[in-house]
């Protein structure tokens, strides 16, 4: 049933997952790839929402199955004090407690973080909430575009002179979910340490912040409040996404001196490479808009896939952006395991995006895509918590498991 | 004692994505020793330079560690290396692999000579990438890995994608990755006394942060397109000016559609909108219509005092805040989010932990600060 085996940096750890939608899973999902095994606490009465986004069948919700890898579904009814009393048998057994239900539902649980300590002593409770767990606005929740703007990412954003219009809207979860699972290995080492567990209380809002902490310092030291300036770097010129054909995109970035003379060649511009206005960097830069005005009208013509491969032939960074058209068909992707095919509970295979590393030689497997609905009942109930049969049809017929 | 203390990490790193993924794990009290070149890492002036010379986003990258200049070009400085190798516990590098092979530095090299050590290797698209996308800049990393294309929400395909907050934003993305894995790696190590070669791709991790996005379109529940809104869920949120600034409103359910009815004192033209409208009637016109009449609804407002009352009513609306606003936020100062670094109050981590939490010990080194302890 279980096949639990998958190797991987992380095997031996359980995590116990009561954890919805997308940061929470996420963070997972990440420990999931690193080889720990997770429980995902589910039930009929509290779906994760996921289950329900895009159609009406639970076990081929696309959302779902883009994310849950390597999750074991088990069936625990919170509502019904059995369940509840068999989820704190799970918490007996696992390492790690991951929640991203509002602020203060795990309390109301009777799940604060003291009273599993009283189940495990040194169990380590992740808990990841917009804002954190407790403060003077702990209680504020909100959707991962709230993330970004509150914690600074949205206000740095924009074409200069437009709105500071913020990240795509999906921007956001995953990234505090990273933040959290590298923030749950490191309760892991100091447990191996001290055999002390402890609470992770992870704030979405702060992890935004975290990725322009360079901007905030920035602040601190010179009192300028930085602002959306479209691609612009302070230091170096070009370096921004230029017009191609058919609506396409390239990003170019000039650092040296033979990466901009490497461009005039690749463009087939000796007048470029002359012009007395971009004979240095810091000419350049002083004439970024003229600059980025007469590149654009070099690269208008060209296709962004041709372009890009002949500039970075000659030696220049120069990268098309790409749609999804362009990511899904990618041939590096799907031979390097960046997209890997797994093989659902519902029986289906199912492409996914798999991790960011490659490991020698302690990698986990990931064969397995998202459970269908208490696929690992048994394997939870019978195996793990080693409850009898009839105990077990008991706990299913009253409601406590379902 | 922290979670790594007792942990020797050496970092070859010459990028902010290394730097970022040792910063990382010295908050938590790993001996980071960062290796520079005679002069200075390059990363010293990356970013836009301070009064004094000195860069931002190199004193964020690189608190907490130790400096030592090393000259890797010559045999000496590689065997000045390799003395640190043999004593570490882990690598953080993020040169392309010419780079490494000519150095001896390269996974299976530091695999055979350093069995027990960890290495994590970062690179633009993964060690087997083709020798001509060894080299990128974060901007590039954003366009590869389709966030640019898709952002922001509602683009025009006129207007150029865009690379994010910060010409280095990607780097920290992928510096949580790159510890996570780090860590992952030396927690096993801890175990077993197994090494990890560790092969991190950046564009990886942009298309791991889109998951269920990106996910669809690989199975099929999406159509693939070039479309620059593919990525997009539709309905009438987005950035709005208000008097003081800019707010974010998302707006998904009935609820929040009531709440927000009410914090604008039931306006005549909000009884034109079914009440479920967000949920089954989000048509194109009515998010249009909608946004005309909040645009000026919300335009003589201030920013705090109604992104508050919206708070109050259930409704998200979220202030854009600037980085002065997040200085004072109350939430980031009870939660500890600045630490002071001689006197700077210092972007911290975004996790609290209770019994090994991340610290700033010190700030940014000199080069070379600490030759003099380390050769020792």
């Amino acid at each position: 049933m279980n096949g639990h085996t998958r190797g991987g940096p992380l095997a031996g750890i359980r995590v116990l997952a009561i954890a919805k939608v997308w940061a929470g899973p996420y963070t997972a999902k990440l420990l999931g790839q690193l080889g720990a095994e997770v429980l995902k606490v589910e039930s009929t009465s509290s779906l994760d929402e996921m289950r329900a986004y895009g159609g009406l069948d639970i076990e081929h919700a696309p959302y779902f199955l883009s994310q849950n890898t390597e999750a074991l579904s088990v069936r625990v009814n919170m509502k019904s004090a059995e369940g509840l009393a068999r989820l704190k048998d799970m918490i007996a057994i696992s390492d790690i407690v991951l929640d991203n239900l509002r602020p203060g539902a795990m309390a109301k649980l009777g799940l604060s973080f003291p009273e599993m300590q009283a189940i495990r002593p040194d169990i380590i409770h992740v808990s990841i909430k917009m804002y954190g767990s407790d403060g003077p606005l702990g209680q504020q929740t909100g959707y991962a575009p709230s993330f970004g703007a509150i914690g600074g990412v949205t206000g740095l954003v924009g074409h200069e002179g437009g709105l500071p219009e913020g990240m795509n809207i999906r921007f956001g979860d995953t990234s505090a979910g990273a933040a959290a699972a590298f923030a749950a290995v490191a309760a892991l080492h100091h447990r191996e340490r001290t055999g002390e567990g402890q609470q992770v209380d992870l704030s979405a809002v702060e992890t935004m912040s975290s990725l322009v902490g360079d901007r905030l310092l920035e602040y601190a030291l010179t009192g300028d409040v930085p602002r959306h300036r479209g691609n612009a770097h302070d230091a170096l010129a070009p370096h921004g996404f230029f017009p191609c054909a058919q609506n396409g995109w390239i990003s170019i970035v000039c650092e040296a001196e033979r990466d901009w003379q490497a461009l005039c060649d690749g463009l087939d511009s000796p007048a470029l490479a002359k012009d007395p206005r971009f004979a240095s960097l810091s000419q350049r830069l002083a004439h970024r808009g003229e600059l980025e005005v007469d590149l654009a009208a070099l690269t208008a013509a060209h296709e962004a896939c041709d372009l890009g491969a002949r500039l970075r032939a000659a030696g220049v960074a120069a990268y098309p952006a790409a749609s999804s058209l362009d990511l899904m068909a990618s041939d590096t992707f799907w031979s390097n395991g960046t997209y890997r095919t797994v093989l659902n509970g519902n029986g289906d295979a199912r492409p996914v995006v798999g991790p960011s590393w490659r490991m020698a030689p302690g990698e986990a497997d990931i064969a397995n895509g998202a459970p269908t609905l208490g696929q690992h009942d048994d394997y939870v109930y019978r195996e793990l918590l080693g409850l009898e049969e009839a105990e077990y049809d008991r706990l299913k017929a009253n409601g406590a498991i379902s | 004692m922290t979670a790594l203390s007792g942990t020797t990490i050496i970092e070859t790193a010459e990028r902010v994505c290394g730097e970022w993924t040792a910063r990382l794990l010295a908050d938590f009290g790993a001996e980071v020793i960062k290796v520079e070149r005679p002069g200075g890492s390059p990363t010293r002036c990356f970013g836009p330079p301070l009064a004094n010379g000195a860069s931002a986003v190199f004193a964020y990258a690189n608190t907490g560690k130790k400096s030592v200049v090393l000259d890797l070009e010559t045999p000496e400085g590689r065997a000045a290396l390799e003395r640190l190798l043999a004593r570490a516990d882990a690598l953080i590098d993020d040169h392309t692999p010419a780079w490494c092979a000519r150095r001896a530095l390269g996974p299976e090299d530091l695999t055979a000579r350093f069995p027990r050590l960890v290495h994590c290797h970062i690179t633009p698209f993964g060690q087997d990438a083709p020798a001509d996308m060894a080299r990128a800049f974060p901007i590039n990393i954003a366009a590869a890995g389709g966030w640019a294309w898709h952002t922001p929400s509602e683009s025009d395909d006129r207007d150029p994608p865009l690379m994010g907050a910060s010409p280095f934003m990607p780097d920290f993305d992928t510096g949580y990755d790159a510890a996570l894995a780090t860590a992952a790696s030396l927690f096993h190590q801890r175990r077993t006394g197994e090494g990890q070669a560790i092969d991190l791709s950046e564009v990886a991790v942009q298309l791991s942060r889109a998951d269920v996005v990106l996910g669809r379109v690989l199975a099929g529940d999406d159509e693939p397109s070039h479309s620059r809104r593919r990525y997009d869920m539709g309905g009438p949120g987005r950035v709005f000016a208000c008097a003081d600034g800019h707010v974010h409103l998302i707006m998904t359910t009935a609820r929040h559609w009531r709440g927000l009815l009410g914090l604008m004192g039931d306006p005549a033209w909000g009884q034109e909108f079914p009440e479920d409208w967000l949920e089954f009637h989000c048509t194109p016109d009515r998010v249009a219509t909608f946004r005309e009449h909040f645009r000026s609804w919300v335009a003589d407002k201030p920013r705090d005092v109604i992104t508050h009352e919206a708070h109050r009513r259930g409704v998200m609306l979220a202030p854009v805040n600037l980085a002065p606003d997040l200085f004072a936020n109350p939430q980031y100062r009870h939660r500890g989010f600045f630490q002071a670094l001689e006197g700077i109050d210092t972007p911290a981590a975004p996790y609290r932990m209770t019994a090994s939490p991340a610290r700033l010990t010190r700030p940014a080194p000199e080069p070379g600060a600490d030759d003099r302890e380390i050769a020792a």
